[in-house]
């Protein structure tokens, strides 16, 4: 690993960039209506006053056209004005990226530590009732539906037990850092919950796999400790096909959880790109797209990175 | 009521969406939050009926404060102001800011949602500070819909700044009885008591009653239905159907009716072949049991005949009725050469009677009231595939008519002009309707301010309207409105000014 070769990475990834932010830019301008037809809505607003916006957001000229403008504004930082709300693309983004990162960053945290032990569990204990408990787990976790379990979870605490707010990030006016974590329970919990059970499965058949190389006999044959073999040999291994899938999800942090977001009125990135979308507020949503490629792009090198922490053998030059 | 209004309290409201901008004369949305803190110099009662807020009086041709030129062409609206009335940073409420409000409205480089009634207006003349003079270019009678009862922007503090991007926008100021303490977006917006208030109760007691209250934004219905039940919300409104009957029987809260001014209907495309035979339109509005959706909707809704919802007194009871009949459907299908195929559908010359049809995906009302209709119609040999849109994608079809069958309702204000609907060239018409006669009718309706004539001309709209029958009125659909029993003086409002355009004086008993 070194400086050239991050630097061309980083120079690698801005045609990559250009070229989804013209396809982004393609197939939101093909998806029927526009950004104006939310005003449409109301009976009471004028054709002329439709023409003067138009022209006012620039959506009159051609789309070759304003893509240009678009690219270049994007890559000076110029990210332009929210056409639902009139505040900059920066702004409206900035002040959501904080909600979304604490509630994807605190699933993201607590899914590792939890997936990782019980997938290595689940291998080590292979075909025992511990294993299929979490593989009947799993399951639940991959194929339930995140708003029923929303529903669900938000009846028992907070009507039945009372326990926990049904939705929002904080009790109004409060901004202690212990009200935030009580709301985040519910939904940081059910997006972990699926999470862990996608990951431990992974984690499972990987640790499997290495528990039956060559190397973790000839350690066990040479008098080792069966927990030093599976955490010293077998771990280290076993991590690596794992990194893809988590970073893969690590992107995914930044572009909102948009269910979890909704049901839980979650002010994140999400719910944004939904209320954007809705509208075809197309500045904004060209924004959170980008954002979200970028994030991709960043998680795939933070991978790359990964997988050379975790195998010596594998060298970036 | 002999009971003493108790002062104090905060209520928390739950707002489905997610608010724009905060800003009556750019939101998206019908405004509920800005109605409790701006005014306007009118506003729509329980009753669709405009009562003065900011103005002493509504202007009319009788007490004379609308006068018609001699030519009959144009009109001036004179508005007597309030004397006394604040805004809440506690300066004086004037006519210049009135006059203040329709430039910076009109005003090409304001980006605005609404500019309705803004190019009517020939100039505004203040005399003195409680006289207001508007010079109308032609005779509106929808004059109090739009610009004025909106609100009253203050001209001290907006003079000179762009009002697309002022901070007026997440912290608007007016003459209501609360103002904006926080807003936190995609999170909540929080009210306070605005002391300079002017308005009083019976017993001289200041107002509002609440110290405050709190809109929480919450997208998802079944979360705010959830936060009714677990206490964490007190009032919502639009409540989905299914859900009202359990959050009746939750101790606390109570469950209120609002009849308001909406009218579900089928469009048909008038430029459908099969659709452009009257009996063929005639057939589907026998062939579709209304009171059967209004029973799939928990019985809420009511069956409606025309257009026209019955709170008006123009409602003409008098019109064309397809009451539900198959076995007339069924000959008029069979009259018009439409013989039943070996599936049991319809067909003439080889072509089979079996149409798209289009309701606002998610709407979960409308789908099922699409349901009953196309099982009502299959009863008679008609054939309906749904076909329905989300977000923009719907909006885009029904203005442009890309449908065969339109199911949807729409909501007005209490002055509904209805050319925007069935006019030819109304901007609601995807449909393509073309009428003379009702293009006609409508003209007179809204060029004219005797009551006489306008109840003539549109009683008259309707019954045409339903001889041709593009469109089919099928029920007014209520909006439920849960809230805590805990509530006193609360009115639903039945008009699109939302139930908080009167606030001050809403009470928590303890």
């Amino acid at each position: 690993m070194n400086v050239t070769y991050l630097l061309k990475r980083l120079i690698g990834a801005v045609p990559l960039l250009l070229g989804v932010s013209l396809i982004l830019f393609g197939v939101l301008h093909l998806a029927p209506g526009g950004p104006l037809d939310v005003y449409a809505d109301n009976p009471s607003v004028s054709p002329e006053a439709l023409a003067q916006m138009r022209t006012a957001f620039g959506l009159d000229q051609p789309l070759p056209v304003q893509y240009v403008s678009w690219v270049t504004a994007f890559f000076q930082g110029e990210w332009g004005f929210s056409i639902r709300t009139a505040r900059p693309v920066v702004q409206e983004i900035a002040e959501r990226v904080g909600p979304t990162l604490l509630l994807g960053g605190t699933s993201f945290v607590v899914s590792l530590l939890i997936a990782i032990p019980l997938g290595v569990l689940s291998a080590v204990r292979k075909y025992s009732a511990v294993d299929y408990v979490i593989t009947f787990l799993s399951f639940l976790g991959v194929s339930m539906p995140v708003f029923w379990l929303a529903l669900m979870l938000q009846l028992v605490f907070a009507v039945q037990w009372r326990l926990l707010p049904s939705a929002g990030m904080q009790t109004i006016g409060s901004d202690s850092v212990l009200d935030i974590a009580r709301h985040l329970i519910l939904p940081a919990g059910i997006l972990a919950f699926a999470s862990v059970a996608g990951w431990s499965r992974y984690m499972r058949s990987s640790m499997v796999e290495v528990l039956a190389q060559d190397y973790v006999r000839t350690a066990k044959a040479k008098g080792v400790s069966g927990r030093r073999v599976v955490y010293r040999h077998a771990l280290r291994n076993g991590l690596i096909p794992i990194i893809t899938v988590v970073a893969l999800d690590f992107a995914t942090i930044l572009s909102g959880a948009v269910i979890t977001e909704t049901i839980f009125a979650w002010p994140g990135m999400g719910r944004l790109f939904i209320e954007s979308m809705n509208g075809r507020d197309y500045p904004v949503l060209m924004a959170l797209m980008m954002v979200g490629s970028f994030a991709l792009i960043v998680s795939n090198f933070v991978a790359d990175l990964a997988y050379a922490a975790a195998d010596p053998r594998i060298r970036y030059e | 009521m002999a009971l003493a209004q108790q002062r104090g309290g905060t209520l928390t409201v739950g707002l489905g969406y997610d608010i724009d901008t905060l800003n009556v004369y750019s939101t998206g949305f019908l405004g509920d939050v800005q109605a409790a803190v701006v005014e306007g110099l009118l506003a729509p009662n329980q009753n669709a009926q405009y009562v003065p807020v900011l103005a002493t009086q509504v202007p009319t041709t009788r007490n004379g404060g609308i006068k018609i030129s001699p030519d009959g062409k144009r009109m001036t609206v004179t508005y007597k102001l309030r004397p006394g009335v604040k805004w809440s940073d506690g300066q004086p409420f004037t006519s210049a800011d009135v006059k203040f409000t329709w430039e910076a409205v009109k005003n090409p480089k304001f980006i605005a949602e609404s500019k309705d009634g803004t190019e009517d207006i020939e100039s505004i003349a203040t005399p003195d500070p409680l006289t207001v003079v508007v010079n109308y270019k032609r005779v509106a009678p929808d004059f109090a819909s739009t610009l004025f009862t909106f609100g009253i922007l203050p001209r001290h503090t907006l003079q000179g700044k762009d009002l697309n991007t002022d901070p007026y926008n997440e912290k608007p100021l007016g003459t209501g009885p609360f103002r904006v303490k926080e807003f936190r977006r995609g999170q909540y917006v929080v009210l306070e008591r605005n002391p300079y208030y002017w308005r009083k109760d019976a017993r001289g007691v200041q107002l509002p009653y609440l110290d405050g209250m709190i809109f929480k934004i919450i997208p998802d219905s079944n979360t705010l239905v959830t936060q009714l039940r677990s206490g964490e919300v007190q009032m919502a409104y639009g409540v989905p159907y299914s859900q009202v009957g359990q959050l009746g029987s939750v101790p606390g809260l109570k469950v209120i009716k609002n009849n308001v001014l909406s009218w579900q209907h089928l469009d048909f495309n008038m430029k459908v072949d099969a659709f452009k035979d009257p009996n063929v339109r005639k057939a589907f509005a026998y062939a579709i049991n209304k009171a059967a959706i209004s029973k799939a909707l928990g019985g809420y809704p009511t069956p409606i005949n025309t257009v026209v919802v019955p709170v008006f007194g123009y409602t003409n009871r008098n019109v064309p009725r397809y009451d539900y009949n198959p076995a007339r459907a069924r000959q008029l299908l069979d009259a018009a050469g439409w013989k039943p195929g070996p599936d049991g559908i319809r067909v003439k010359n080889g072509q089979r009677l079996s149409f798209k049809i289009m309701a606002q995906a998610g709407r979960a009302t409308d789908e099922d009231a699409e349901q009953v209709i196309i099982a009502s119609l299959k009863g008679v040999g008609i054939e309906l595939q749904p076909d329905n849109k989300s977000g923009v994608a719907f909006r885009d079809a029904r203005y442009k008519g890309n449908y065969d069958l339109f199911y949807g309702g729409w909501i007005t204000s209490a002055d509904p002009t209805y050319s925007v609907f069935f006019g030819t060239k109304g901007v609601n018409n995807g449909q393509g309707y073309s009428s003379a006669k009702v293009d006609a009718l409508l003209a007179r309706a809204e060029s004219t301010l005797d009551p006489q004539a306008r109840t003539t001309a549109l009683r008259q709209f309707q019954v045409e309207l339903m001889n041709d029958l593009p469109s089919i009125p099928i029920t007014s659909n209520p909006s439920m409105i849960v809230v805590t029993n805990k509530l006193g003086g609360f009115v639903p409002n039945p008009t699109n000014m939302t139930n908080f355009v009167n606030t001050s004086g809403w009470y928590l008993n303890k």
